[in-house]
């Protein structure tokens, strides 16, 4: 597994007496689209709060391009090169969305206050560059015609491209996706699966949370399944799809028909 | 009135590099020559005219430049204010009494050691949630006071007598009665404080303030170093107060624990609140207006802190975002996506 | 010093326990608020302030004592305490339930986050505070002495004081009152359930406004009683006494684990008691900065004080 750019190992959450991780196993491989589904409460998005630090692990480990996350404080992760979207979004309404995305690309800037405050030339370098990138993610999320306006007044499925640009905005090697088709009708959705094939194929690997089966399966090389914060399934979606353990899980829960 | 800001900022982003540059003068020169207008109907009935310009007009908008860096920019709710404004003229009278230094040898020491407080006070007050913040920050302030009562050092509730005006720059002699001199002097001041933040709005630190205030946690998920520009914010705004402390004492001469109440904190919040939180013009006219009103209306002056908690209330519940509110706008859209 | 210490210490653990009651009572008026509402009720201190002279004026203005008035015995002095008892309590109470009206309510239903109400608060705090400064002229007021302070009893060599015994015996009956007012009756379960969930007891067809209302009297029925106690325990009361004690019970409120109300009576009763020791030791001026280092201390150190929920951020 030495391509592999995050791998969890025996990853355990619990909140008081509610484990909402159970020894969860699994790794990203370097360039792929890896769909993480379950039923609800399965505890994904706990998996995207663990990895990117808002929770700290009860117990395993997670290595990120080798090395360990464990201590490494948020903004930091992000800057080690993960990044990702809210399932409920949490953009920045008052900052334009060109803003909300040059501010995901102050990550790695190396001026910082004094430098601004000051005007020295590498900080009007880096204010050029950014803005230039933030409006080149823009159009390649294919939003760039809304740069200008404020992120609040964008219509809703704008506002979930935006999230995914911003977080691309942090320049990450992982970005984690978190039900950024919620909401959108089936053209939407078609539309928003080329996105993320065009994100992968950009370079960037990409781990997706997803309710709609059939996204998931047209867009993902390999999908992980949960249930009640335990991994039951590890595969490509096809052989995923027909696991008896899976259909079990699901059964009784309708897919999400919207 | 969002309409005011709207057209402002209009006129503004339509004009080019000459024009603004004539409209920035024009707004200084008018500024610079409120002094000459006493005889008029700006004129003062209680206290003299130029002096109110000084204190509490430009102190007042100097200090609430500082605090919105803290409260408008980055939505931390900062009620000890008036301690860094302490801490400057504290420092001023220290020092100007005991030491052959003069005001502006002093001027960067007192602006260094009201951002050191911040550093202080900030560093474990910032961890905190924003309500818990206030009560700290609230504290903070009165523990200055308390120690500046009680301290023979800092001459206890006597105060420090006797403090030195500024030398003479270039010719121009401050005494304590030249009000004007000491007025333009700080609209300088001002317009440094202008240029800082105006400055840092649109490059990095503003972005990272304006994301803090509007979801933290998102902020700090997306790599901003939340925490250190929280601390940045708090600093800042503590050096202008500071600057606006030790420039106050060599003007009064005389300090004592009484000009350093928590009700001077609430006061500039008021000002930063009525103007308009975050939006720096809206805050320099409510700071004005706030200054202004109560030494040219005589009822206002006995009342003068029953009104201002009148406004942050009044402020609050029928228009949060002030006189003047932050950015809403937004330039049309381009044709083809409508 | 020390020696002194111990001689006083009793009677200095008597005046202790009697401030941390009038602690606990005004601190219930933050805590229950922000159990329900999860807010700072700033302004609680000025109802504290405004019942302190509730009290000056029945013993004052109704009964019409002066400095140099016998003292009342028997009946006739539980009739004015009791008048001034119920009288601060109401004014307290009543004026609590309107500041939500005025201050909170519109910006509750705007969902305005934490800033907004807390800077209505502060509005609100100066105008009562500074109403008050004008009427008195700037000046504390004292209140007549409708009692005598006699010594009821000793405690190995202390002498218990009528009016600390007074105000620790009422103290324990109105919270006994209250204890049963919110586990048994029908409107202190509201409560309690809006406590601990807001949306959940919505769903459950609670009046989160009545709620809402209900508990913002009853914290200030508590923070009029201390008012009333405080009174009788100094004799006078000023503009900016709500200031200087709302933040000791602010601080009280926090060292239980603000939200809570058990937390609000250990928090009450510890900080009256390390500060009644701290000011002997350090003088009373230095009184304020011991509150504020132990509140700082708290919010550090155990940021749930001894019962209370999480007090850092809550993240994502």
């Amino acid at each position: 597994m030495s391509n592999s750019i995050i791998s969890l190992k025996n990853v355990t959450m619990k909140f008081g007496g509610v484990t909402a991780l159970n020894d969860v196993t699994f790794d990203v491989k370097q360039g792929e689209i890896l769909g993480l589904i379950g039923p609800n409460g399965a505890g994904k998005t706990t998996v995207f709060n663990v990895i990117t630090g808002v929770y700290q692990i009860t117990s395993g480990a997670i290595d990120f391009d080798g090395k360990s996350l464990s201590g490494t404080k948020r903004y930091k992760i992000t800057k080690r090169g993960i990044a990702r979207t809210f399932q409920n979004i949490r953009l920045w309404g008052d900052m334009t969305a060109l803003e909300n995305v040059v501010t995901a690309t102050d990550t790695h800037k190396k001026s910082g206050l004094l430098s601004g405050l000051f005007g020295m030339p590498i900080s009007r370098k880096e204010e050029k560059r950014d803005k230039a990138r933030a409006q080149e993610l823009l159009d390649f999320i294919g939003i760039g015609e809304y740069a200008d306006r404020l992120a609040r007044n964008l219509p809703y499925g704008v506002q979930r491209r935006l999230e995914i640009a911003r977080a691309l905005g942090t320049n990450p090697k992982l970005v984690l996706l978190d039900e950024p088709a919620a909401g959108f009708n089936p053209s939407e959705k078609v539309e928003l699966a080329a996105t993320i094939r065009k994100i992968r194929d950009a370079g960037y690997t990409v781990l997706l949370i997803e309710h709609d089966m059939s996204l998931v399966m047209k867009v993902s090389d390999r999908v992980v399944v949960l249930d009640f914060g335990q991994k039951i399934a590890d595969d490509v979606p096809n052989k995923v799809q027909n696991d008896p353990r899976v259909i079990e899980a699901y059964l009784g829960v309708p897919e999400d028909a919207s | 009135m969002i309409n005011l800001r709207d057209k402002g900022a209009d006129i503004w982003e339509r004009s080019n590099r000459i024009e603004r540059t004539f409209i920035a003068l024009g707004f200084i020169a008018l500024a610079a020559s409120l002094p000459f207008f006493g005889g008029t109907f700006l004129n003062t009935p209680i206290a003299d005219y130029e002096s109110v310009l000084v204190y509490p007009i430009a102190m007042f908008v100097l200090m609430a430049i500082g605090l919105n860096i803290v409260i408008g920019k980055s939505g931390l709710l900062d009620l000890g204010y008036v301690a860094f404004f302490a801490i400057g003229a504290y420092t001023m009278g220290l020092l100007g009494t005991r030491t052959s230094l003069n005001t502006w040898e002093i001027l960067p020491i007192g602006i260094a050691m009201a951002m050191f407080s911040g550093v202080i006070l900030g560093v474990p007050a910032l961890k905190l949630r924003g309500d818990y913040l206030a009560i700290i920050t609230l504290g903070f302030g009165e523990i200055v006071r308390i120690v500046a009562l009680n301290l023979g050092t800092l001459g206890r509730s006597e105060g420090i007598l006797n403090i030195p005006t500024p030398p003479s720059v270039f010719g121009v002699e401050y005494s304590f009665d030249s009000h004007r001199i000491y007025y333009w002097t700080l609209l300088i001041l001002i317009l440094f404080a202008i240029w800082m933040v105006r400055r840092l709005s649109v490059r990095r630190a503003g972005r990272a303030w304006e994301s803090i205030r509007q979801d933290e946690d998102a902020a700090e998920l997306m790599g901003v170093p939340t925490f250190k520009y929280k601390v940045w914010a708090f600093v800042l705004g503590a050096s202008v107060g500071g600057a606006a402390g030790v420039f106050y004492a060599s003007k009064t001469l005389f300090i004592a624990p009484d000009n350093f109440t928590l009700q001077i904190s609430i006061l500039i919040l008021a000002c930063v609140v009525f103007g308009g939180m975050g939006n720096i013009w809206g805050v320099i006219l409510g700071a004005v207006i706030l200054g202004y009103l109560p030494d040219r209306i005589r009822f206002l002056s006995d009342a003068r802190l029953l009104v201002f908690g009148l406004v942050l209330v009044i402020m609050m519940n029928l228009r949060p975002d002030g006189l003047l509110p932050r950015k809403k706008r937004e330039k049309p859209l381009p044709k083809q996506v409508q | 010093m020390f020696g002194n210490f111990l001689d006083q210490f009793w009677s200095l653990t008597f005046g202790g326990l009697s401030l941390g009651f009038i602690y606990i009572l005004i601190a219930l008026g933050y805590t229950m608020v922000y159990g329900v509402l999860r807010m700072i009720n700033f302004a609680n201190s000025e109802v504290f302030m405004v019942g302190t002279f509730a009290t000056i004026i029945i013993i004052r203005d109704v009964f019409k004592f002066t400095q140099t008035s016998e003292y009342a015995t028997g009946p006739r002095l539980w009739l004015i305490l009791g008048t001034a008892l119920i009288a601060s309590m109401l004014v307290s109470g009543i004026l609590s339930v309107l500041i939500e009206l005025v201050a909170y309510r519109r910006l509750r239903r705007m969902n305005s986050g934490i800033l907004a109400p807390l800077i209505s608060a502060i509005g609100v705090s100066m105008v009562l505070a500074e109403s008050m400064r004008i009427m008195t002229d700037s000046r504390p007021v004292a209140s007549p002495r409708a009692m005598e302070k006699s010594f009821i009893g000793k405690f190995f060599d202390a002498d218990i004081r009528l009016d600390n015994t007074i105000i620790i015996v009422a103290a324990i009956i109105l919270l006994a009152i209250l204890m049963a007012f919110v586990n048994k009756t029908r409107l202190g379960k509201a409560i309690r359930a809006v406590s601990m969930n807001g949306n959940a007891a919505k769903l459950m067809g609670i009046n989160i406004d009545g709620v809402v209302s209900i508990t913002f009297l009853v914290g200030g029925l508590m923070t009029g009683a201390a008012g009333f106690f405080y009174v009788l325990k100094y004799e006078n009361s000023s503009f900016s006494i709500g200031f200087e004690l709302g933040i000791a019970a602010f601080t009280a409120a926090i060292l239980g684990g603000i939200g809570n109300i058990k937390g609000a009576f250990y928090g009450g009763l510890v900080l009256g008691l390390l500060e009644t020791y701290a000011s002997f030791f350090l003088g009373t001026q230095w009184k304020a900065v011991t509150v504020f280092v132990i509140l700082v201390l708290v919010l550090y150190t155990r940021p749930n004080g001894l019962f209370g929920e999480a007090m850092t951020q809550s993240r994502a």
